[in-house]
Parts: C-alpha cells; sequence; structure tokens
C-alpha cells in the first residue's frame, strides 16, 4: 500500500471513529438509582403475549463488554452481540411464533471477571389488544405545551400522533379512553377555546359539551356505557396544590364533585340529587362490564387543603338502567376507606365483567406523585380483594386500563425516577395471579434514558381508532359543538 | 470574460460573502455573548434561540447575563449587571437575589425599581413570558424550598425552545440531591453526562465523586428543608415562607424575603407579625415600623428601643411626616430626599398591573 492510500485510510478511519460517535455514559447505575438491574428495561422473567414487539434492552453494567446474548425457544437460537441488545423485527417474530418461552444466556467481561446469568421471558398464548393510546405530557404542574395523544401499534414500534398541538393552536388536551377496549368507541377532550369532548363512534367524530347549567363543571373523568348510547362523568372543581416536602410534590384535590349522566343520542344530560349532594365528593365513575352497575369513588367533603390528608375515599356502586339513563339507590360500599385506612380511585371494570382494578393510596383523589399509591383487584364473584405485589412498586402504579379480553392490563408506573410516568403491561390468569410487568418495548433501548414526558393514561384497544390528528384539527376548527341541556 | 477570469471572480465573492457572513457572526457573538450562553444552557442553536426568542437587545442581553450568571451562582457578576436599573421584573428580581446573598436584600431594596412582590418572586403563569418562568426557581433554590424550584425547573425546560436544557437539567438533579432522591437525580444525571458541555459538571454530581466542598454544600441546603409537610396553593409565597421558617427559625434569606414581601405588598400587619428584630435588621425594618407604630399610636421610647429604631432614623422619619403634612399628601418636595426610603413606596408607589 503507498503513502497515499495509507493516508486516505487514515483518514477514513478517523471518519468512521468519529461518525460512531463516544460511547453512551451509562452511570448512575446500581444499588439507589433508577438503574439497579443488570439489564434495562428489566424483561428478566417478565410475561408477554406474542404479538407483542421486540424486546428490545441495554445491559446496565458501565465496566462491562463484549456482551454476548443468547435467546432460544423452540430448538431455535438467536444470538445478539453488544450492549444494546436490539432485535431484526422478523427475527423476533420468527422467534416469538414459536410460542414457547424464550431461554436467554446474558454473558460479558467485567475487570473482576467474566459474568453470567440466565433468565427467561414467558410467552403467554393470550394475546393483547393491539393499540395503545397515551398522552405525553411533561409534569407540567397546571400548565402544557406541546401536548399529543399518540396512539401506538404495539406489535411494532409504529406510533402515531391522533391529536396534537400542531393542530390545534397548543390547545390542552386530556386523555383518550376506549370503551371495553374498543377502537370505534372512545373519546377524550380538547380543552379551551373551540374544544369540546371529542366521541369517536362507530367512525364518527362529534365534538360535544358535556355541560348544563346545573352542573358544577364541565364533565372531567368517566366511562362511555358498553351499549354506545351513555357516558357516566364525573364533574370536579380540581385545585393543585404543592407539598413543602421536596419529593412529595404536587398534590391535587376536589372542593366539590359530583356525578352526571350524558345521554349521546338525545343530548341530554342529567344529574341525581343522590349524587350531587354538598356533603360528599364523588368522582371517577365507570360502568360494570355488563353496564348495569356505575362503579365511582366516594368520601365525606372535608376542608381542603388543610384536611386532606383526611380525606378517604370509598369505592361505592349504583345501578345504572340503560333504557332511562338514570343512576339508581341505592348506593353499595364495595369497599370502605373508613375500615380499610386508604382511598381508592380510577376503578376499572375488565371487560368480562370478573375483575375490578382500583388505586389505593394513603390519601385523596390524585395519587400519582403518591409513592405508597398501588394497585388492587378485586374479584367481583367473591368481594376478595388481590394485593398484586408482583405488580406494584416503590412508587406510583395507577392509570390503568384492560385489553378487551380481560388477560392483560396496562398501567402507568413512576417506578425508578419517580418523576415520569411509563407504561407496563401485566397478564392476569383465571385464578387472578399476575405477572411481573414489562416496560413498553422501544425500538431504541436507551429511549427511556433521555425521555422527559409521562405515558399519562396508557389505554388499550382492540383496533386502531381511525382517525388523526389532522382530522381532529378540522373539528376543532370546523365542527361546532354540539350543546347538550 | 474569461473562463478562469469568471472562476476568479466567483471565488473572490463568494469569499467576500463568506467573510461579511463570518464578520457578522463575530460580530453578533461579541455583542451578544450572554444570548449565545443562554441558548446553549438552553440546549439550541444560536439560529433556533433567535426563531424560539428573536432578535436579542440591550435589556433581553441583560436580562440573559442574570440569568446566566445567577445560574452558575456568580453573584457579584450578578449584581455588577443588574447595577444598571433597566425596571425589568427579571432585573429586579435577580438583583434582589443577589443582594440577599450579601445579606443586603432588606438594605437594598428601595435603591432599585420594585414592581412590587413580583421583585421577588417571579410570576409563574398565563401572563409569564418563557424566559421568566425559567428564572423563577432561583430564588427557591436559594431559600431551600426544593419542591418549588423542582417545579419551576420543570416549567423552565417545558417552556425552553426544545423541551431541555442543561441549565434546568442541572437543577432537577440539584433539588434531587439535595432531597435526597438519588433515583430522580439519576435520571438528570446520566443525560448529563452524555451532553458534552456538562459532562465535567455532572460527573462531579455523581454522589460517589462529591468534594468535601459540594458535600458541605449539600448539607447546607438540606438544614434549610422545611421540616413538616404542608399542603399549599402555588402562590400561597408568605405561607411558603412562614413553613420554611418554622422549620428553621435561623433561614435569615427566607426571614428577609418573608418582610419584603410584606413590605412591597404594604402588608404592615402581616410585617409586624413575622417581624423578629433579634432576627434581622434593617433601616427598612426601622421605617416600616415607624409607620406602623404612628398609625397604632406606639410612637413610645420602649416600642423604639424593641424594634431597634435609631434616633437618626426617628428623626427623618418626623421630618418626612412634617413635609408630608405641610405639603398636603403632596410628594413632589419628598422625592429628593425620600425618594429611596420605604415611607415614600409606602405613600407613592402605586401598582401596575399591566407591566
Amino acid at each position: 500500500m503507498n503513502t497515499g492510500n495509507r493516508a486516505w485510510l487514515a483518514v477514513f478511519a478517523l471518519l468512521l471513529l468519529l461518525a460512531c460517535g463516544r460511547r453512551a455514559d451509562l452511570r448512575p447505575y446500581g444499588e439507589g438509582t433508577d438503574r439497579t438491574a443488570p439489564i434495562f428495561p428489566d424483561y428478566r422473567e417478565v410475561t408477554v403475549p406474542g404479538n407483542i414487539a421486540p424486546l428490545n434492552f441495554y445491559y446496565t453494567d458501565p465496566q462491562g463488554s463484549r456482551f454476548v446474548t443468547t435467546f432460544t425457544a423452540a430448538g431455535q437460537s438467536v444470538t445478539i452481540r453488544g450492549r444494546d441488545v436490539v432485535w431484526k423485527e422478523k427475527e423476533w417474530a420468527r422467534i416469538l411464533a414459536t410460542g414457547a418461552d424464550m431461554e436467554v444466556s446474558s454473558q460479558y467481561k467485567t475487570p473482576s471477571g467474566p459474568m453470567s446469568f440466565t433468565w427467561t421471558v414467558h410467552v403467554s398464548p393470550d394475546p393483547i389488544d393491539g393499540y395503545l393510546t397515551y398522552r405525553l405530557i411533561e409534569p407540567g404542574f397546571e400548565v402544557w405545551d406541546d401536548l399529543e395523544i399518540v396512539e401506538r401499534n404495539l406489535s411494532t414500534f409504529d406510533a402515531r400522533p391522533i391529536s396534537d398541538w400542531r393542530n390545534t393552536q397548543n390547545k390542552c388536551m386530556n386523555c383518550h379512553i376506549h370503551a371495553q377496549g374498543r377502537g370505534d368507541l372512545s373519546m377524550f377532550y380538547l380543552r379551551g377555546e373551540g374544544g369540546g369532548a371529542i366521541l369517536n363512534r362507530d367512525g364518527k367524530l362529534r365534538k360535544l359539551t358535556l355541560k348544563d347549567s346545573t352542573m358544577i363543571s364541565a364533565t372531567v373523568y368517566g366511562e362511555i356505557h358498553p351499549g354506545g348510547r351513555y357516558g357516566v362523568f364525573s364533574t370536579n372543581v380540581i385545585i393543585p396544590g404543592m407539598h413543602s416536602f421536596g419529593n412529595r410534590r404536587m398534590e391535587v384535590f376536589d372542593t366539590a364533585s359530583d356525578l352526571c349522566v350524558a345521554d349521546f343520542d338525545g343530548n341530554r344530560m342529567q344529574t341525581f340529587p343522590e349524587t350531587a349532594r354538598p356533603d360528599v365528593f364523588e368522582t371517577f365513575p365507570v360502568f360494570s362490564a355488563d353496564g348495569k352497575w356505575v362503579y365511582y369513588c366516594a368520601a365525606p367533603v372535608k376542608n381542603l387543603p388543610a384536611e386532606v390528608e383526611q380525606t378517604m375515599y370509598s369505592l361505592v356502586r349504583r345501578p345504572f338502567d340503560a333504557e332511562t339513563g338514570t343512576l339508581g339507590a341505592p348506593a353499595d360500599t364495595v369497599w370502605s376507606a373508613s375500615e380499610r385506612g386508604l382511598s381508592v380511585c380510577h376503578p376499572k371494570a375488565s371487560p368480562d365483567g370478573r375483575w375490578l382494578l382500583f388505586t389505593v393510596a394513603d390519601y385523596g383523589t390524585f395519587p400519582i406523585n403518591h409513592r405508597e399509591c398501588d394497585l388492587r383487584m378485586m374479584d367481583l364473584q367473591t368481594g376478595e380483594v388481590l394485593t398484586l405485589d408482583e405488580v406494584n412498586a416503590d412508587k406510583s402504579d395507577t392509570y390503568h386500563s384492560w385489553s378487551s379480553n380481560a388477560k392483560w392490563f396496562v398501567f402507568a408506573s413512576k417506578r425508578g425516577d419517580g418523576m415520569f410516568g411509563k407504561p407496563w403491561f401485566s397478564h392476569v390468569s383465571e385464578d387472578g395471579s399476575v405477572t411481573k410487568p414489562f416496560l413498553l418495548p422501544q425500538r431504541d433501548p436507551h429511549f427511556y434514558d433521555t425521555m422527559t414526558r409521562s405515558f399519562n393514561v396508557p389505554d388499550l384497544g382492540n383496533a386502531s381508532v381511525g382517525f388523526d390528528a389532522a382530522e381532529i384539527g378540522r373539528v376543532w376548527r370546523e365542527m361546532p359543538a354540539e350543546v347538550f341541556d | 470574460m474569461t473562463g478562469k477570469k469568471g472562476r476568479w471572480i466567483l471565488g473572490i465573492s463568494l469569499a467576500a460573502l463568506l467573510a461579511v457572513a463570518g464578520g457578522s457572526q463575530v460580530f453578533f457573538l461579541a455583542r451578544y455573548p450572554y444570548f449565545r450562553k443562554y441558548a446553549a444552557q438552553n440546549g439550541v442553536t444560536l439560529r433556533e434561540a433567535r426563531e424560539a426568542w428573536g432578535h436579542p437587545d440591550a435589556i433581553s442581553e441583560q436580562m440573559m447575563g442574570l440569568a446566566v450568571e445567577a445560574s452558575l451562582e456568580n453573584w457579584d457578576k450578578v449584581a455588577e449587571l443588574a447595577s444598571e436599573d433597566r425596571k425589568t421584573l427579571v432585573g429586579t428580581y435577580y438583583y434582589n437575589l443577589a443582594n440577599a446573598h450579601r445579606g443586603q436584600l432588606a438594605d437594598r431594596l428601595m435603591d432599585y425599581y420594585q414592581p412590587f412582590e413580583r421583585g421577588l418572586f417571579l410570576p409563574v403563569g398565563e401572563k409569564s413570558t418563557p424566559f421568566q418562568i425559567g428564572c423563577a426557581g432561583d430564588v427557591w433554590f436559594a431559600l431551600g424550598d426544593m419542591s418549588m424550584a423542582e417545579r419551576d425547573a420543570m416549567l423552565g425546560m417545558l417552556f425552553s425552545p426544545s423541551h431541555t436544557g442543561s441549565r434546568f437539567l442541572r437543577r432537577l438533579a440539584e433539588t434531587n440531591l439535595v432531597t435526597g432522591d438519588y433515583e430522580a437525580a439519576s435520571k438528570y444525571l446520566r443525560m448529563l453526562l452524555n451532553a458534552r458541555q456538562d459532562r465535567k459538571w455532572a460527573r462531579e454530581h455523581l454522589p460517589e465523586a462529591w468534594s468535601p466542598q459540594y458535600a458541605a454544600r449539600i448539607e447546607q441546603k438540606r438544614a434549610l428543608l422545611p421540616h413538616f409537610d404542608l399542603v399549599h396553593g402555588m402562590d400561597q409565597t408568605q405561607l411558603i415562607l412562614r413553613i420554611l421558617l418554622n422549620s428553621n427559625p435561623s433561614n435569615r434569606m427566607a426571614l428577609d424575603y418573608l418582610l419584603c414581601y410584606d413590605l412591597l405588598t404594604k402588608d404592615l400587619d402581616a410585617f409586624v407579625g413575622d417581624y423578629v428584630p433579634s432576627l434581622t435588621a434593617s433601616h427598612l425594618y426601622e421605617e416600616a415600623m415607624l409607620i406602623f407604630l404612628a398609625a397604632k399610636g406606639g410612637m413610645d421610647p420602649e416600642n423604639f428601643r424593641h424594634y431597634h429604631i435609631s434616633e437618626e432614623t426617628l428623626a427623618r422619619f418626623n421630618r418626612f411626616v412634617t413635609i408630608y403634612k405641610r405639603d398636603e399628601g403632596s410628594g413632589k418636595n419628598l422625592t429628593e430626599e425620600f425618594g429611596k426610603t420605604y415611607w415614600y413606596y409606602f405613600y407613592y408607589a402605586v401598582r401596575n398591573e399591566h407591566r
């Protein structure tokens, strides 16, 4: 090789080095940090559905090198070398299609010697709904900027905004919920001028003003009846506050809250004296799977914020008449806050009618910054409440939703950094046993390292909602809001 | 024109254009160094910064300089930059904060434009600019309220053009280091370790790498933290300061901020309730007490002794009152001699809601 060629080769090598960039610094790592496991996301011993996107991850030990990971399932084997374990999607689909659990061997070198461990990815025969919607929001303490609601295909890494700031002049938007996991029956709110409740029903979008003169606010939390005609909602006067302790952060409480029912066919709002009592807070109403009951949270009114730590919500239900759209009486207390010394929020009935998943916290009604906030699951056949120890972590676990086959649920957890909620999935067996949850996989295993937005209210859907952010922009700009009275 | 000549002309023209463009850039950077630094702290290029914030001018350059130097805790430099009173909220805010770090908040309060309490705590709300929001947490961090400091850093990041920036990530890391929430801090430290300009800072702030000086600083900050929890509104400034003081009565900066807040809002009843003469002193407080005592009929030697009111201040107050009465409330003959007293502020400062 002549001198000129050598020079070119040196320049090429230098350029290659520059192009490769500097290796990511993985510190802090280990006990006391948000990266305690040897891999992130920690997919060891998780159970996944056969239709999930590749579980890409990376090894967290900054001292490690020469990583070799071998996956074996039903006699097939795939080896991936390197710190970042990133699957080729076809290869992942091929090995997942065997339906067999994956046995994984991890080997790498460290300054103190070779390291190796084996683990398993359990593959469930139960599929999960194919779509997940969530709002991406920075923990903004009352304010927002550049909000978007995204629909993610869970079998791939494809994600698209179904409503965003670009098409709505940076309007506030609240989270999108499916009814019974249906892609063709869902809703969310666009707030502010030109906004309203956006109802997606049978491929048609409507913009609704869900408020009448007797209500204390427009509708806030709620759910659509399985039949699609009604929605049950709470109306809330919501006040944000701050804890003086540094890492307890924000506390949100209601100074008033009632329930109402919207008739989407008759454009009618109904309120009821029993659920508009001035001495009781009523919130988070949802329907039972058969639509015959409304579950919600209720607490005696307190002087807030002074008595926020004494505000305890019980789980209550009332009969619902789908012929007339009315809430009946009396109310049954399903789970008593005073007996348990805990406060309930966010009940969600499984679509098969078997389970009721809800959140408990030490007090209050807005537990996303409550570290102690955990999920509980009630067997509606027996009344037994399961503590879901396999699922809960030492940070807030809440905002859950069911897959339409009732075999999976997703929830937002702030485990790790404590600030940014991420979607985790867990499988539910016939007997109510749940599996170690797994984090929503991403194409780039370092995705969550730099993510400074929360995945707010992750909600599963069995089909795509069909609309997109541009269409929502047109609805916002051009469609008059239907009046309810 | 031959081809060769044409190429020469083209080459020279291009070189001239590049020189002008480069020169213009050099000139811009020399004229607005803090614009560049503030853009870097927000993780944006100069072009992105100009798109987001417009072209800088002398006022924005001063404000960005204040924000940059305050983030580095160069309080002498902050004081120097703030010495030119351009009558801006941010200018006053950093003027006050620099003085507070030197124990001179009250003494020098009336020497500068004071837009009521907004010069002590920048408002964070719908009418606030993203720049103001990005600066609002500095005072809370100094006072020891990590909850509010974290909130404002998060909001600052939310409203920064690229929704990130070392300015905010560093503050988020530090607030969590102070509260001992290493899991939260580790997220921000990792992000900073992977940014070229922040790598050194982040390495030094990894808990296992703290210098004795930094460990002492963290301990100092931890000593300011509230010892009990109370839920408060985000705009309940006096309550937040009282929580800090209830936990740590020796937090002199919090006490001065509370007293100055009372005085700038002309809430003399609150001032008298909050004032502890044995813990802090200033001619400003003497002046305020005299208004209160005169109004409540407490002008006696015992009160003067208790509130450390000097004979000189009393004599000046009497002179102020004499002129005030003589001119039937007109301030025209008071401005020169008393324009920088609390008495003048109390009687003549008018809140301008539009600023």
